[in-house]
């Protein structure tokens, strides 16, 4: 399937292509394993040689379309359960045993993703016929920072994609549904927002409150799409200040999505060595209560919440992102 | 073929794991630690040396029983939190 034959509600409903998507934590495929996976509506294979070598290929013989992730594992290809085809790691057909020296052999001819791993993420590049090689990636700034150290978070929601991005761009939300939380339990519930435009985004931010609650967000656009946020702990996290987080959302279909969250803290030694005790003993779970609260609400988001609004000063920097993605849709449709 | 590979690709939906950056349950004493030092950093301050007394102020020790010194601390946050 390609850009050519996509409607441009098609796009905005599973999610935007030439452009990063995250696709699965690394450790979810181990050396030698395989695993399916659901991106952008469409059927992929992670495979990973036991050297370490990731690739992503369509989960589709170019036999007959069986899907490869019902093969075997064959070390540096896959050979397809219905009759045997074997498909190398970068999609070429390395043999037909049914009919050797069969015209298939030695053709490419299942798709494959440029794929990078990052923070303990897989990362994959969804081009289109026009535009198959990557665009530019550039990292979200705390991944690849030294001096920051982080979690990442992982999670599956039936929410669709749109949802859970809006829901990061609307910091009043911290105020109410996450008052009774450990991080979010101060600040007004009364806000002025603004909107700052950025080289690579934009902020929405608070015009009288910053470093209380989750007074501001940017949104990133750096070949991949990511929000950058931050939320002061209290004392009781010791030393090292307010934990930041890199959020990023993968469109799974037009109702599901899966959401990284990498909870960060610029700390170093032994103020490090602490949070992380911390975090792995009482804190992780604390965050996901919060997350939990954002599932539920969105989860129970009737599908055409976006169709009946009445919407007030504060959804701005939900405004903006839609009508952002509105017409990248648009133009990757009629491109 | 007869044993179904696809046991290597079982997807289960929704995956809502509490737990992500553990390698195994905490021990009671790492609980009471973790609680401990909580309370320490909230009543008694940030800095090393205030974690170190606020710990033997309120004897959790290590688990050979020694009271805490600052290289003794800094050595089990590593090896906890690494
Ligand atoms: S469909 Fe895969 S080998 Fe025939
Ligand atoms: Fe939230």
């Amino acid at each position: 399937m390609n850009a050519v034959n996509l409607t441009a509600e098609h796009i905005f409903a599973t999610g935007l292509r030439d452009q990063w998507h995250p696709v699965v934590p690394s450790s979810f495929v181990a050396p030698g394993a395989m695993r399916k996976v659901t991106v952008l509506g469409e059927q992929w294979l992670l495979f990973r040689r036991s050297d370490g070598t990731l690739s992503m290929l369509a989960d589709r013989c170019p036999h007959r379309g069986a899907p490869l992730s019902l093969g075997k594992h064959l070390g540096d290809r896959v050979a397809c359960w219905y009759h045997g085809v074997e498909v190398e790691s970068d999609g070429t057909v390395a043999s037909v045993p049914g009919l050797p020296g069969c015209n298939l052999e030695g053709k490419k001819l299942v798709r494959s993703l440029p794929v990078r791993e990052v923070a303990g993420a897989v990362l994959a590049y969804f081009g289109t016929e026009q535009q198959p090689q990557p665009s530019e990636l550039t990292l979200p700034d705390p991944l690849v920072d030294p001096d920051v150290d982080a979690f990442l978070c992982y999670a599956e929601w039936d929410v669709p994609w749109r949802y859970a991005v809006e829901n990061l761009l609307d910091p009043m939300h911290g105020a109410f549904l996450h008052h009774d939380s450990h991080t979010m339990f101060d600040g007004d519930t009364t806000a002025k927002f603004r909107i700052r435009e950025t080289d690579r985004g934009y902020f929405f931010e608070k015009t009288d409150q910053r470093g209380v609650n989750f007074d501001w967000v940017e949104l990133c656009r750096t070949g991949v799409d990511w929000v950058d946020l931050s939320i002061p702990y209290p004392p009781s996290a010791g030393p090292g200040g307010a934990f930041g987080i890199v959020g990023m959302v993968r469109p799974v279909d037009e109702e599901r999505c899966a959401v990284f969250f990498w909870r960060y803290r610029k700390v170093q030694g032994w103020q490090r060595d602490t949070w992380r005790f911390l975090y792995k003993t009482l804190i992780e779970e604390r965050h996901w209560d919060v997350l939990e609260q954002d599932r539920v609400m969105l989860e129970a988001m009737p599908s055409d919440a976006d169709q009946q609004e009445n919407l007030y000063q504060h959804d701005l920097g939900v405004v903006r992102l839609r009508r952002m993605y509105k017409s990248a849709a648009e133009e990757q449709a009629g491109a | 073929m007869s044993d179904n590979p696809s046991k290597n690709t079982a997807q289960d939906w929704p995956y809502l794991e509490i737990h992500q950056s553990r390698t195994h349950e905490p021990t009671p004493y790492e609980y009471k630690l973790a609680a401990t030092l909580e309370d320490v950093f909230t009543k008694d301050g940030h800095a090393l040396e205030d974690v170190v007394r606020g710990l033997n102020a309120r004897k959790v020790h290590a688990p050979d029983g020694a009271a805490w010194t600052e290289e003794s601390f800094a050595a089990e946050m590593h090896r906890l939190g690494a």
